[in-house]
């Protein structure tokens, strides 16, 4: 780090932001080195350091011995690997898409000038602030047949009040795919909104006159003003739910039978319950590269279209 | 036509309302009642009043752990993590703010960069350190390493603030002698207080909760935060479910209560582009 901080001295001083306020690039470089040193501490040597994992055999203690690509190699040709990113697949597109929706049905009902509607976003905000697990915990004993609040309320509507969801493998995902619409709508719906909040009151006036109704005014006006929001709500909600440890983990641990167990679950099990570090990075680096790779086709896309606007 | 449009919104808003408050209400009330009178009318308020939920969430099973630790090793890694975060983090976002434009845009890359990499690609590396280090079951290095984690975002949001800055102010500091670091905190800091508290107070929300990387990291139960200590206690207690309702109250109401004391403050800071991380 000495070095960088010599080589960064020797830049040429330029002005500062403001004439006077000349700040030298050293100065700058000695003020950042504790961020600095902690971004690269906490990313980029992790990073490193986990691909050279993912070619070891390392069991969670001891020296990392390289064996080569041998863990990809086992990710790759072993059917828990594929099946567990089809569920994750199905289960990033299925909340994602549940959650954005959800989110917009609601910034489109708290902005149309109503009184109350800054209680209402106060209050629809809460999901996001609960610990996930708790949330996790809450609504898994709430599915439980007979004694669960959503079963008695369900037996109380005659919908009967057995339904043992969670527990069954052809099920589990969708009730985690629904709790996940629960907690991660508010934060959607914040941004959502607040977007919405920007559109010029005048163009709705104008399309008023025009006889153009809600749906049409939504349609044509609403959604097309605040596309790159939506599109970067949408990517982040891709990264997100491909990401969701914590709500799977907290409802089902990836069972039953393995039905909810999405990559960073089955990555978890490999590494900290099967002691499986190497093949554990492995996962974490192909799901990373996945991620990436979704985030810049999603990122390029919103880019493009803010181009073409 | 409009009235009964109107009527429609307002319904669905307070259907909306209900389905988002119902868990926190039943998560409340729950936790004073007892086990056999949840197993029979969930919904109901009837049986006995039992505070001694909390008692024994707080100390846990017998033999076991409970939220009195878990409490106090949160607030540890809360603080350890909001403060360095908001120090460290509003020290580079300042100075970097007055480099020239060329500049700035080409350091910034860094926090941004940091912000799109996935915690799955760093988890066992964490866990390979902390391991290698003696530093596994320790909430002040897990703090250290949330501090880090919210540094991007962190930097981000200050950098944008600080670029607005009024120059007068800076130069008038500069008038009086001071120097950069002093105008920084005599000047700077003091008027930046709003949008160093919105940030926080993101930060604090997300190590709250923060489980992915505890769960690895903080093993021993002695050690846990709250969010991991929900679930260990979630088997400890299994079928009392008395205590596991108090013990979700107890992980709920204290972000709760930063919720409604500063609503402003964290809408303000999601609306600067703030997340959860």
């Amino acid at each position: 780090m000495a070095r960088a901080g010599r080589s960064g001295a020797t830049v040429p001083a330029r002005a500062g932001a403001a004439a006077g306020l000349r700040v030298k690039p050293g100065y700058v470089l000695v003020a950042s080195l504790p961020a600095l040193l902690l971004l690269v501490g906490v990313f980029a040597f992790p990073i490193v350091q986990s691909i050279q994992l993912s070619f070891s055999d390392w069991r969670g203690f001891g020296p990392i011995d390289i064996i080569g690509l041998d863990n990809y190699a086992e990710v790759l040709t072993s059917g828990e690997f594929w099946g567990s990113l089809r569920l994750t697949v199905v289960f990033t597109v299925l909340a994602t898409t549940g959650i954005v929706l959800c989110a917009l049905l609601l910034a489109v009902a708290v902005t149309r000038n109503q009184r109350g509607d800054g209680v209402f976003r106060a209050i629809w905000f809460l999901p996001a602030i609960v610990p996930g697990t708790a949330a996790a915990v809450f609504w898994s004993i709430s599915v439980q047949p007979q004694t669960g609040l959503v079963n008695e309320i369900l037996g109380l509507l005659g919908l009967g009040n057995g339904h043992a969801w969670l527990a069954q493998p052809a099920t589990a995902l969708y009730v985690v795919v629904g709790v996940a619409v629960w907690i991660s709508t508010a934060f959607p719906f914040l941004l959502l909104a607040g977007a919405i909040d920007r559109v010029p009151p005048e163009i709705y006036e104008a399309a008023r006159i025009d006889g153009a109704g809600q749906w049409r005014q939504f349609w044509s006006f609403t959604l097309p003003l605040i596309r790159a929001v939506l599109t970067m709500v949408i990517a982040l909600q891709l990264i997100w739910n491909f990401n969701a440890f914590t709500l799977v983990y907290g409802m089902t641990k990836g069972g039953p039978a393995g039905s909810t167990t999405i990559l960073p679950v089955l990555l978890y099990q490999e590494g900290f319950k099967n002691g499986d570090f190497g093949t554990a990075a492995a996962m974490g680096v192909l799901s990373s590269l996945i991620l990436v790779a979704v985030g810049l086709v999603t990122l390029r896309r919103s880019a493009a279209k803010a181009a073409g606007e | 036509m409009n009235r009964l449009s109107a009527a429609g919104w307002l319904a669905f808003k307070l259907v909306t309302t209900v389905i988002v408050v119902f868990p926190f209400i039943f998560i409340l009330l729950l936790s004073f009642r007892s086990m056999t009178d949840i197993y029979r009318n969930p919904l109901g308020l009837t049986g006995n009043w039992v505070p001694q939920n909390f008692v024994d969430a707080w100390n846990g099973p017998p033999g076991g752990t409970g939220f009195g630790h878990y409490f106090l090793n949160s607030v540890v890694v809360v603080i350890v993590a909001v403060v360095l975060a908001a120090v460290i983090g509003a020290l580079a976002a300042y100075f970097v703010s007055l480099l020239p434009a060329r500049w700035r845009s080409r350091v910034l890359m860094i926090p941004l960069i940091a912000t799109i990499v996935p915690t799955v690609a760093l988890l066992i590396p964490f866990f390979q350190v902390f391991s290698a280090w003696g530093m596994l079951n320790n909430p002040v290095a897990v703090g250290v390493l949330y501090a880090g984690l919210s540094l991007p975002m962190t930097i981000l949001i200050l950098h944008a603030f600080f670029l607005d800055f009024p120059t007068e102010l800076r130069e008038a500091a500069a008038l009086d002698g001071l120097g950069h670091l002093f105008t920084f905190v005599r000047v700077v800091i003091p008027l930046s207080r709003p949008s160093l508290l919105a940030v926080s107070l993101l930060n604090l929300i997300w190590v709250w909760g923060e489980t992915q990387i505890a769960i690895v990291l903080l093993q021993k139960a002695t050690s846990q935060t709250i969010p991991v200590g929900v679930l260990t206690f979630q088997s400890a207690f299994m079928s009392n479910l008395g205590p596991i309702f108090a013990g979700l109250s107890l992980a709920t109401i204290p972000v709760l209560v930063v919720y409604f004391v500063f609503n402003r403050s964290i809408s303000r800071g999601v609306s600067m582009g703030g997340t959860f991380r």
